[in-house]
C-alpha cells in the first residue's frame, strides 16, 4: 500500500519475526499481528501462547482481543488457563470484548474449570454472548463456593431474561454475599411474575443498605404498582436516606397517589438530595401535595426550589387537563 | 531577533531498562495525539522531545512493557 | 489515529443518548432548543435524536462497553428531572481502541501525521480537495476529492489556561481550530461563534470536574460555605454566569463537593473518574493531597474556546451536515449542531458520510487552479525558509494571552477593539517573521495561524451580535439584555472578497413547538440568580 497510508503489515514477515531469539522483538511482532485486522493472524497468535516468555504470551492474549469469533475465542480460552496471572488477566479482558455468539463454546466448557478466576472470567465472557446453552453452567455456578464466580453467574442469567431463571435468581437474592444479592435483585427486574416481585419485596428488608437501595429502585420499573406501593411506602422510613430516596423516586414513577403525603414529609428532610425528590410529587401530580410544595418554594437549596417549581407546574397541568 | 535555548522540565519519563524501542516498538510515539515523543538516535529508547503534553496518558497505558510514566506538568501540578 | 481526538482515553459516558423508553427525539429537541435560548436548527437536532439510538446499538456491537443493567439493557441515568439522557461507560477507555479495530478489520486506508491546512474549491465554487502537510517530514500533499467532510474538533487552544501552560487546555490540545480556519478560507459560513465555550473545571488541572457524573450519586457544586448555589447542573451559559457571579461575590472559590457522601459511594465515583477520560486526574489530586472523603475539589472557569458541544456555534450545517459550500460537510464539535458531544460526532459523522458518498457518486472532480496550490505551498512553507525570526510558541502565547485579556466575557467593546488591533500586529509577525526549524515546529506554526484566525473570528462575531444571550457565553456590557425583536436569529460569519463579514439568518420555523411556560423554565432561574 505505502504512500501516505498506514501499512497493513505482511503476516509472513511478522510470523518470521516471531522466531527471533529476543523476546522484545517477538513481542513487537505480536503487536503487529494484533493490528493486522486479518483473521489469518489468529492461528499465529494462538501459537504465541506457547512462547517461553510471559510478557510475549501476555501480548498475545491482548492481541487476540482484536479479533472475534470461535477461533479467536478458543485461543483466548487457552490463554485464560495460562499459569502466569498477568497472561490470564489479559485474556480475561480480551474475552469480555467478544460479541459473536459463536465465541461462547470454549467458555461454556471452562465454566466448570478448577480455578475460580478462570470460572469467573469464562462466565463474564458469556454474559454479552447471550447464548441459551449458557443457562445450565450458569445455574450450576450459582452454587459456586467463590462469590466472584456467583456474581458473574447472576449476570449470565440476568442477560438471558428467561422465565426459567427466576427460581434460581430468587435463591440468589438470599445469597450470603451482599454484592450477589444486589445483582440478583436487579437481574429480576425483567420478570413480571408475582414470585419475582415478592423476592424483590423481601430484599427491601435486607440487612445491607445497598441491597435495599437496589430493591427500592427496581420496584419502580414494574407494572405491578398497586402491589408494591405499600412496601415502598414503608421503605420511606428506612434508616438510610439513600434507600428513602430511591423509594420516593420509584413511587413517583409508579404514580402512587396514596404515597404523596408520605413523600411530602421528606420535603423538610435535612438531606438536600432527599428534598430534591419533590420531583416524585410532580410525577404523581396529586392536588393534595400543593400546600407542602408551596411551603418548600423558598428552600435554601436552588436545586430543590427548581424541582418544587417543576412539581407545582405538573400539578397545574394535570388540573388544567382534567378541566379541559 | 536571535534565538535562545530555554530549559524546561518535561512531564513524561521513560524507563530505559524497560523500553523495547530498540526492538522495533514505537507504540507511545504512534499514539501520542500531540506528537511529542520520539525514539532517541543515541540511546535507541523513547523520550519526550517537546514540552507540549496534554497529560492524557495513552503513551503510558499502551506501552507494552509499562516503561512510561506521565507526571503532571510542573506549571499546573 | 489510534488515540487521537478528545476521546483519546475514552469517555465516562454519553451525555445525550436518546434511548427509547427513557426519552423521545421530540422531547430532546425541545430541551436542546430551550437550553440554547431558542437559536437552533431543529431539523438537525431532531435528525440526530432520531438516528443516535441506531448508532449506540452499532457501537455496542463494535464492543464498546456501555453501562448495562443486570438484564443487559442500557442503564440510562437520570441527572435531572426533565429527561434521562446519560448512559455511563464504565469501560469507556475502550472506545478509541474498539473504533480503530473496526477500521483495521475493514482494511480502510488510514493516514497519520498529515495535517490538513486548506481546502481547495473549483471555479464553480464546488469543493475540489484539500491540502495537507506531513508533520514529521514537511512533505506537501494535494488531495483531490468530490466531497470533503471536516471533522477536526473544537478550537481548544484559543484562550490561554490560567496555568500558562499552552497545552494544559480543557479540549484536546491537538485541536487548534484548523477546521474553523479552513472552512472560513473556503468561503463557508460559520454560525454563532460569539457563543463561546467556557467550562467549569478543576482549577489548574483544567479537566472536567464531572459534576454530571458525580451528580446522580449526590455530589454537587458548592461555594466556600459548602452550599449549593447553581440552579442548573447542566452545562450552559446560564450555569456559567451563576458560577461567575459566585466567584465575584466573595463566596468563591467554588468547589465540587463529595465529602458528604457515603464511603462506598465515593469509592465508586473515584473508580469512574480516575480511570477514563482524564485518567491523570487521580495523580493530580494525589499530588496535592486532595481526598474526596475529606476535601472539596477547587474549581474555576476555563479559558474560552469554540465548540458546539456545549454551545450552538460552529461551521453552519443543515440536517445533512452540508455546509454552505457545495460538496463540503462538517460534523462533530466544529459543526453548528448544538450539544452534540461524542454521540453527536458519531451520529452526524454517519449522516455526513452517507450524504457525501451519495453526492460524490454522480460527480466529476472539480478543476483545481494551480495558482491556489502554489499560493498555499508558499504560505505553508514560508516559516521554514527563514533563517531568523519568531518561534511559533511565542506567536501562539501572545495571541492566546491577548484572547484572555480582551475577549474573555463579560465582553467590553473597547477591549474587543484593542484586541483586534493587537491581533493585526501579530498577524504581520506571523506572516512575515515566524520561524520553523523543523517539521514539528512547522506543525505548531500552522496551528498558530489557525489560532489567530479563530481569535479574529471570535472578536468579530462578538461585536456583530448586539445583545446579550446564552448567559456568560455572550454577555456584552454595552447590550446587557436579550433582544428577541432584533436578534432572535443565527449570525453567520464568512469571508467575502477577502474580508470578514457578518449577516443574520432567520431561525427556521420549529418542527417541535416549545410552550411559553417551558421557555420560562430557564428564564425564571435567571431572575432569581440576578436578584
Ligand atoms: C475532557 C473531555 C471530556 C468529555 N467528556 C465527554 C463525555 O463524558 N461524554 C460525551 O458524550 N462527550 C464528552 N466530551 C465531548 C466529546 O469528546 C466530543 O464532543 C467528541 O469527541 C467530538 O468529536 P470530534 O470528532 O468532533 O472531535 P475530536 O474527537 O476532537 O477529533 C478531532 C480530530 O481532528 C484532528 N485534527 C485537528 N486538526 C487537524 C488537522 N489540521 N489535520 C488533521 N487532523 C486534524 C485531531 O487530531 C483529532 O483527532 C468530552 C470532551 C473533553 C475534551
Ligand atoms: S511504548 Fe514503551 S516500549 Fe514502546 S517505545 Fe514507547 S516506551 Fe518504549
Ligand atoms: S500524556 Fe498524552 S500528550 Fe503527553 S506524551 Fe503521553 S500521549 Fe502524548
Amino acid at each position: 500500500m505505502g504512500g501516505p497510508f498506514e501499512a497493513y503489515s505482511d503476516l509472513d514477515e511478522s510470523a518470521e519475526r516471531l522466531k527471533a531469539a529476543d523476546a522484545g522483538e517477538r513481542r513487537v511482532a505480536v503487536m503487529e499481528l494484533g493490528h493486522a485486522g486479518d483473521p489469518d493472524a489468529i492461528p499465529l497468535l494462538a501459537g504465541v501462547l506457547a512462547d517461553p516468555d510471559a510478557g510475549v504470551r501476555r501480548e498475545g492474549a491482548r492481541a487476540l482481543g482484536e479479533y472475534d469469533g470461535l477461533e479467536a475465542a478458543e485461543a483466548i480460552a487457552l490463554a485464560l488457563i495460562d499459569a502466569d496471572p498477568d497472561v490470564a488477566a489479559a485474556a480475561a479482558d480480551s474475552a469480555a470484548e467478544l460479541r459473536d455468539p459463536a465465541a461462547a463454546d470454549p467458555f461454556i466448557a471452562l465454566a466448570g474449570h478448577a480455578s475460580a478466576s478462570v470460572r469467573a472470567a469464562a462466565l463474564r465472557a458469556l454474559k454479552e454472548l447471550r447464548r441459551g446453552d449458557a443457562l445450565k453452567p450458569a445455574l450450576e455456578a450459582l452454587r459456586d463456593p467463590d462469590p466472584s464466580v456467583r456474581v458473574q453467574a447472576v449476570g449470565v442469567l440476568g442477560f438471558l431474561k428467561r422465565e426459567e431463571t427466576i427460581p434460581a435468581l430468587r435463591i440468589a437474592t438470599a445469597d450470603a454475599d451482599p454484592q450477589i444479592r444486589r445483582a440478583a435483585v436487579s437481574a429480576l427486574a425483567f420478570a413480571q411474575s408475582a414470585a419475582a416481585t415478592e423476592a424483590i419485596h423481601a430484599a427491601l428488608r435486607d440487612e445491607d443498605w445497598m441491597v435495599r437501595e437496589v430493591a427500592a429502585d427496581t420496584l419502580g420499573n414494574g407494572a405491578a404498582g398497586a402491589l408494591v406501593a405499600p412496601a415502598l411506602i414503608a421503605a420511606l422510613d428506612d434508616a438510610f436516606w439513600q434507600v428513602r430516596l430511591k423509594a420516593a423516586r420509584s413511587l413517583g414513577r409508579l404514580r402512587a397517589v396514596n404515597a404523596a403525603p408520605r413523600i411530602a414529609a421528606s420535603l423538610v428532610a435535612p438531606q438536600v438530595n432527599l428534598r430534591k425528590e419533590a420531583a416524585a410529587l410532580g410525577e404523581i401530580a396529586a392536588a393534595s401535595s400543593r400546600p407542602h410544595l408551596e411551603a418548600a418554594r423558598d428552600d435554601p437549596d436552588p436545586d430543590v426550589r427548581k424541582t418544587v417549581g417543576w412539581a407545582l407546574r405538573q400539578i397545574d397541568r394535570r388540573a388544567a387537563a382534567r378541566e379541559a | 531577533m536571535p534565538l535562545a535555548a530555554t530549559q524546561t522540565s518535561v512531564p513524561v519519563v521513560v524507563d530505559n531498562d524497560k523500553c523495547i524501542a530498540d526492538k522495533g516498538c514505537t507504540v507511545c510515539v504512534d499514539v501520542c495525539p500531540l506528537d511529542v515523543l520520539r525514539i532517541s538516535e543515541m540511546t535507541g529508547k523513547a523520550y519526550m522531545a517537546y514540552d507540549e503534553c496534554w497529560y492524557c496518558m495513552p503513551c503510558a497505558c499502551d506501552c507494552p512493557t509499562g516503561a512510561v510514566t506521565v507526571n503532571i506538568p510542573y506549571l499546573l501540578k | 489515529m489510534k488515540r487521537s481526538g478528545a476521546i483519546s482515553m475514552g469517555m465516562d459516558g454519553l451525555n445525550n443518548a436518546v434511548i427509547p423508553g427513557h426519552a423521545t427525539p421530540e422531547q430532546y429537541t425541545k430541551e436542546i432548543t430551550i437550553a440554547n435560548d431558542g437559536i437552533v436548527n431543529q431539523a438537525a437536532v431532531l435528525k440526530y435524536a432520531q438516528r443516535c439510538y441506531g448508532i449506540i446499538e452499532e457501537l455496542d456491537r463494535f464492543g464498546i462497553r456501555f453501562a448495562k443493567t443486570e438484564n443487559g439493557d442500557f442503564a440510562v441515568k437520570k441527572v435531572h428531572h426533565l429527561g434521562s439522557y446519560v448512559l455511563p461507560m464504565p469501560n469507556g477507555d475502550t472506545v478509541k481502541k474498539a473504533l480503530y479495530r473496526q477500521l483495521r478489520r475493514a482494511r480502510l486506508l488510514i493516514s497519520n501525521r498529515y495535517m490538513a491546512t486548506r481546502l481547495l474549491t473549483g471555479a464553480d465554487g464546488r469543493i475540489a480537495g484539500a491540502i495537507a502537510v506531513n508533520t514529521r517530514s514537511a512533505e506537501f500533499l494535494v488531495i483531490r476529492a468530490k466531497t470533503v467532510i471536516l471533522c477536526m474538533g473544537a478550537a481548544g487552544r484559543l484562550g490561554l489556561p490560567a496555568s500558562g501552560y499552552l497545552f494544559g487546555t480543557y479540549e484536546n490540545a491537538a485541536n487548534s481550530g484548523d477546521g474553523y480556519a479552513m472552512a472560513y478560507h473556503a468561503g463557508a459560513a460559520l454560525a454563532n461563534l460569539e457563543c463561546f465555550q467556557i467550562n467549569p473545571l478543576i482549577k489548574d488541572y483544567n479537566g472536567p470536574a464531572c459534576a454530571y457524573v458525580a451528580g446522580p450519586f449526590g455530589a454537587y457544586t458548592a461555594n466556600n460555605e459548602g452550599a449549593r448555589f447553581i440552579e442548573c447542573d447542566y452545562w450552559s451559559g446560564q450555569m456559567m454566569l451563576e458560577f461567575f457571579n459566585e466567584l465575584k461575590s466573595g463566596k468563591g472559590p467554588v468547589f465540587l463537593k463529595l465529602n458528604h457522601l457515603h464511603e462506598d459511594t465515593i469509592a465508586e465515583i473515584e473508580s469512574i473518574l480516575h480511570k477514563v477520560e482524564r485518567p491523570s486526574r487521580g495523580e493530580f489530586h494525589a499530588g496535592r493531597g486532595t481526598d474526596y472523603r475529606r476535601d472539596m475539589i477547587e474549581m474555576h472557569i476555563s479559558e474560552i474556546g469554540f465548540c458546539s458541544g456545549h454551545s450552538a456555534s460552529g461551521v453552519f450545517v443543515d440536517e445533512f451536515a452540508r455546509t454552505t459550500v457545495p460538496g463540503l460537510y462538517a460534523a462533530g464539535d466544529m459543526a453548528s449542531v448544538p450539544h452534540n458531544y461524542m454521540l453527536g460526532a458519531f451520529t452526524n459523522g454517519a449522516i455526513a458520510g452517507e450524504d457525501a458518498a451519495e453526492q460524490a457518486y454522480g460527480l466529476d472532480f472539480a478543476e483545481i487552479d494551480p495558482v491556489d496550490i502554489a499560493r498555499e505551498r508558499e504560505r505553508v512553507l514560508a516559516p521554514t525558509r527563514r533563517e531568523d525570526g519568531i518561534p511559533p510558541n511565542q506567536i501562539e502565547y501572545k495571541t492566546r494571552r491577548l484572547v484572555n485579556d480582551y475577549l474573555q466575557p463579560p465582553k467590553v467593546r473597547r477591549k474587543y477593539e484593542l484586541a483586534q488591533a493587537r491581533f493585526a500586529e501579530i498577524r504581520d509577525d506571523l506572516e512575515n517573521r515566524m520561524l520553523a526549524r523543523n517539521a514539528h515546529e512547522l506543525l505548531r506554526a500552522l496551528e498558530a495561524a489557525s489560532i489567530l484566525d479563530c481569535a479574529d473570528m471570535a472578536a468579530f462575531a462578538s461585536l456583530y451580535r448586539q445583545e446579550s444571550r446564552w448567559g456568560l457565553y455572550h454577555l456584552r456590557t454595552d447590550y446587557p439584555a436579550k433582544d428577541e425583536a432584533n436578534w432572535f436569529c443565527h449570525t453567520l460569519l464568512s469571508k467575502r472578497d477577502g474580508r470578514m463579514t457578518g449577516e443574520k439568518r432567520a431561525v427556521d420555523p420549529y418542527i417541535v413547538p416549545v410552550a411559553d411556560d417551558e421557555k420560562a423554565l430557564y428564564g425564571k432561574q435567571r431572575l432569581r440568580a440576578s436578584a
